[in-house]
């Protein structure tokens, strides 16, 4: 949909809000939601801490269903801690997740929740491209359905092939599935990272930052795909450039850093809203700050 | 499978292009593969977890497995050792079987005069060779390192017939000199890779400061490099000596008396049915081993007071 | 024992180190006013490149020294026995015969079933540390098993004689005998010193070996790999078995190779419990002999010109096998360090 110069002509105009506003209505008209709204997950006055550091507090969030909802913010406000609290990553880094998170009307961090489970209805996809490097491009993109139980061969290939025509890679690696996963471009492992999550069919999808060690070409393709991708998919996407984030998102949440130098929520809203007509004095400073 | 042919729908509909009726059935279909996963996961969590587990304990299993060796082994010396070893088995000599009072004396000087002469082999010309290795990137200096690589690798017997045929044959008897000429040789790659790490590890701008001020190669490489490498050098050539101190195959080809080395002792006396030997070889055992983890200690100890010092 | 571990693992300084203190004033950027100003001696340059190179060269000689001492020291019993020396007939002194072909059968077999014994107590002691057991632990358990590196191997033979060998005669032996299927491979009397002894022995030897180099391959493995399987729902097992092993392949297999070289060259502790009997075993348990463990018990009682020849023949055996497995490995090592550069330079824009 969107391509290279589309990119550039974005890029010129100054403010994340216009292009937040000409965004919306070519996401509006790829989006639709045939069983309405709804809220995928909620997160209740959230705060995550490492032995006595605290990342972030009292975040109090909601990502729509079937919805693009960004997290931006410069570094270190803890973006990314809120999202691996969703789906439980920081339980073996010792990090601790304060208050409630909600898929649905899951507490996922009640008892009786398991946490594998959970991660398959949440998938993730990270900043640097990871793809296992003793696997082939095949072997890659069915190990999570592996992972979960899924042996069937025949059935393995069909979801392979429905994950990869959703990342937008099929056509480039149909004839070499069985080439090491790592043969592909920066950009093409990334989104064979994103096959690899979706075939797993989660009901959401976690992304940290995956543009930002790719070139524009290749975030552009990504965008695009994110944006298809929200048909299905509630996305939660961390990222530090508020361009991306107007291109792509329907909702933003904007983090910043308090005073004692933890990192919260300041506000949240429609993009456009955000963007254009921000609230909070801080939002407004933080994106006429970055433009200017 | 229902949700199976949804799926082969959903990719029909997919390729036919999107309108109001694919669309439902797309939804439809993406909605049963995701009660399909959802099943999977759920039957397959409780058989993956199992599975896990059984694994993680028989790799548990291998810890006390793995240990028992070693804490059997220094208890078993200990035990049997401690009651050889007094003053007088340190200070006196080897008497004939049978006749008591008698120590390994000789055995202790034997063994240390072997390793002086060692060390005053290996030390200075592993440090000659790690300069050459650290100053030099040719295929010189490459296939130098591969040697060095080969020869820890080359077993110590072998070395023990090379001392054999150059020193004993050579001159007709067995000498301390031979022995530590063998020990000497299987101490110097280790040394030699020790040496050179301990150089890397000091700051090549260091070196290159030095040298584009003008100084001289020697001049730079005797101050600034040995001086920044000596805790590693120190460090890596005491875990070499105590490699050296504990063989015994050289010893088998350029000594005369296995009273002339505790390791030597050692295996001359074990293999002897005499219950007072065993005993000496135990005692023996007990000292060696001390003297062994001593150095390796030391090793350690230098090697950490240098990451301290760096910090 | 044998080799240490690799003394350049503990030799990390960070490199920004200054060795000496710095006048401050003249020194180059950054770095201490050089300390050789003060030198008075000074060896001429052209001196201390010959020293230098004096000692790269003297290497050299000692290497092909090596080659030679033992090639022209078993010429004689190539001459005698033809290069069916190699692998065919027996090693029988009293009657005449010199070859090495059962004492290489011995020499293979050992090393064999002493891999069979470590490599999966040796993985799994070091997925146990690496993975399961708490870092507390951890920590002090490996220095315990690195300490086995340092023990001199003739202690572990003389233990292994006077005290592991009683235990097998009396008790493990006559257990495997008894064993359903596998007791086929232990029949026969029982005396303690065996080929399983020699074995289990070159397991204890070489375990040190496999633990350090594989728990470095482990620990190797990143972070992100581990991620990726755990967003998808991977068990902690099943992070280990799809993402952390097959990671850490290569140097597992290195670690495997180098313990191989280990276990072939090792003769003091293997002469000493194998019972010396240069034959094809019939059973585990019966005595045999390696190259290594030959080598040891011949020498002294060897008769001068053929049989003296032929013991260093057998050393060249030996000494050929190690060199096969060595280059083999550090092969392995370098094919290791060139993927992974790859791999992470790897991510093209």
């Amino acid at each position: 949909m969107k391509e290279a110069d589309d990119v550039t002509n974005l890029v010129t105009d100054l403010s994340p809000g216009r292009v937040a506003s000409e965004a919306r209505t070519s996401a509006e008209r790829a989006a639709h939601e045939p069983g309405g709204g709804g809220t995928a997950v909620t997160l209740e006055n959230v705060s995550i801490t490492f032995g006595n550091h605290v990342a972030v507090r009292s975040v109090t969030l909601q990502l729509p269903a079937r919805q693009v909802t960004a997290l931006v913010g410069p570094s270190g406000c803890g973006k990314t801690s809120v999202l691996r609290a969703i789906n439980r990553l920081h339980d073996h880094m010792g990090g601790v997740v304060h208050g409630s998170v909600r898929l649905g009307d899951l507490d996922i961090y009640g008892p009786g929740v398991q946490p594998e489970l959970l991660r398959s209805r949440i998938g993730m996809v990270f900043q640097r491209p990871n793809p296992f490097p003793t696997m082939n491009i095949f072997d890659n993109v069915v190990s999570g359905l592996r992972f979960n139980g899924v042996h069937n061969r025949r059935l393995l290939r069909e979801m392979a092939e429905m994950a990869l025509h959703n990342a937008a890679l099929w056509d480039i690696v149909k004839d070499r599935l069985h080439q090491s996963a790592l043969r592909l471009s920066g950009g093409q492992q990334q989104r064979l990272c994103i096959a690899r999550a979706l075939a797993v069919e989660p009901e959401v999808l976690l992304m940290d930052e995956p543009c930002s060690a790719l070139d524009p070409v290749a975030t552009a393709k990504i965008e695009d795909l994110i944006t298809n991708l929200s048909r299905d998919v509630t996305i939660a996407l961390v990222t530090h450039n508020m361009f991306q984030a107007a291109r792509v998102s329907d909702h933003a949440a904007v983090f910043l850093l308090g005073e004692d130098r933890v990192g919260e929520l300041v506000e949240v809203g429609p993009t456009e809203q955000v963007f254009e007509t921000p609230q909070d004095p801080r939002t407004r400073a933080y994106v006429t700050g970055h433009v200017g | 499978m229902s949700a199976f042919s949804s799926a082969e729908t959903a990719l029909a509909g997919a390729e036919a292009g999107a309108g109001a009726g694919p669309d439902a059935r797309l939804a439809q279909a993406a909605r049963d593969r995701r009660e399909l996963m959802r099943e999977s996961a759920r039957r397959s969590l409780g058989r993956r977890r199992m599975t896990g587990r059984v694994m993680q304990v028989i790799c548990l299993i291998a810890l006390p497995v793995g240990l028992a060796p070693v804490v059997a082994l220094v208890y078993t010396t200990i035990a049997n050792g401690a009651g050889a070893v007094n003053i007088g088995f340190l200070v006196h000599a080897p008497t004939p079987p049978g006749i008591p009072g008698g120590g390994i004396s000789t055995a202790i000087v034997g063994s240390a005069e072997i390793i002086g002469i060692a060390m005053a082999m290996a030390i200075p010309i592993g440090l000659f060779i790690a300069l050459f290795l650290f100053e030099r990137r040719g295929r010189i200096a490459a296939s130098i390192r591969f040697s060095a690589d080969v020869m820890s690798g080359v077993p110590s017997i072998i070395i023990g017939i090379f001392a054999y045929s150059v020193l004993v044959e050579t001159f007709h008897h067995f000498s301390n000199l031979a022995a530590g000429f063998a020990i000497g040789v299987l101490m110097l790659p280790i040394m030699v890779r020790a040496d050179e790490e301990a150089m890397r590890t000091v700051a090549l701008e260091l070196w290159e400061a030095g040298v584009s001020l003008g100084a001289r190669r020697s001049r730079v490489a005797r101050s600034i490099v040995l001086r920044g490498a000596l805790p590693g050098v120190v460090a890596g050539n005491l875990l070499a000596i105590a490699r050296g101190v504990g063989e015994t195959a050289p010893l088998l080809f350029t000594l005369a008396s296995p009273t002339f080395a505790m390791t030597l002792l050692i295996f001359n006396d074990a293999t002897q049915p005499f219950p007072a030997a065993q005993q000496t070889a135990w005692g023996t055992a007990l000292v060696l081993l001390v003297f062994v983890l001593t150095l390796s200690v030391a090793a350690r100890a230098v090697a950490w007071a240098l990451n301290r010092k760096a910090r | 024992m044998t080799d240490p571990v690799d003394p350049s693992a503990l030799l990390t300084t960070d490199p920004s180190r200054r060795p000496g203190e710095g006048s401050g004033r003249g020194g180059p950027p950054g770095g201490p006013a050089p300390s050789w100003r003060k030198d008075r001696i000074l060896p001429s340059s052209p001196f201390y490149a010959i020293v230098r190179w004096g000692g790269a060269g003297l290497f050299a000689a000692l290497l092909i020294g090596l080659v030679i001492s033992i090639v022209s020291g078993s010429s004689q019993a190539f001459s005698h026995s033809g290069m069916g020396f190699l692998w065919s007939g027996t090693w029988n002194p009293a009657g005449g015969d010199y070859a090495a072909g059962t004492l290489l059968v011995g020499t293979v077999l050992t090393t064999f079933v002493a891999m069979v014994i470590v490599v999966p107590v040796g993985l799994g002691v070091s997925v146990s540390l690496t993975e399961l057991a708490p870092k507390w632990l951890a920590g002090p358990l490996g220095t315990v098993i690195e300490f086995l590196a340092a023990v001199p191997s003739i202690v572990v033979g003389l233990w292994a004689l006077l005290v592991l060998s009683p235990v097998f005669a009396a008790h493990v032996e006559p257990f495997l005998e008894g064993l359903p299927l596998l007791g086929h491979l232990f029949h026969g009397p029982a005396y303690g010193p065996s080929i399983l002894l020699a074995s289990v022995v070159l397991a204890i030897m070489t375990l040190p070996t496999v633990v350090t180099l594989s728990r470095s391959a482990l620990g190797g493995v990143p972070l992100a790999d581990r991620e990726a399987a755990m967003a998808l729902g991977a068990t902690h097992w099943e992070v280990i078995r799809r993402t952390v092993l097959p990671g850490a392949r290569a140097g597992i297999a290195a670690a495997i190779t180098l313990a191989v070289g280990r276990a072939l060259g090792e003769s003091i502790a293997v002469a000493m419990v194998i019972g010396n009997r240069p034959a094809v075993p019939h059973s585990l348990l019966a005595p045999g002999a390696t190259l290594g463990s030959a080598i040891v018990n011949q020498f002294a009682e060897s008769t001068p010109g053929l049989g003296t020849s032929s013991v260093i023949a057998l050393a060249g055996v030996l000494l050929l096998l190690t060199i096969l497995v060595n280059v083999f490995g550090q092969v392995l090592v370098r094919g290791r360090d060139a993927r992974r550069a790859v791999r992470v330079g790897g991510v093209p824009a």
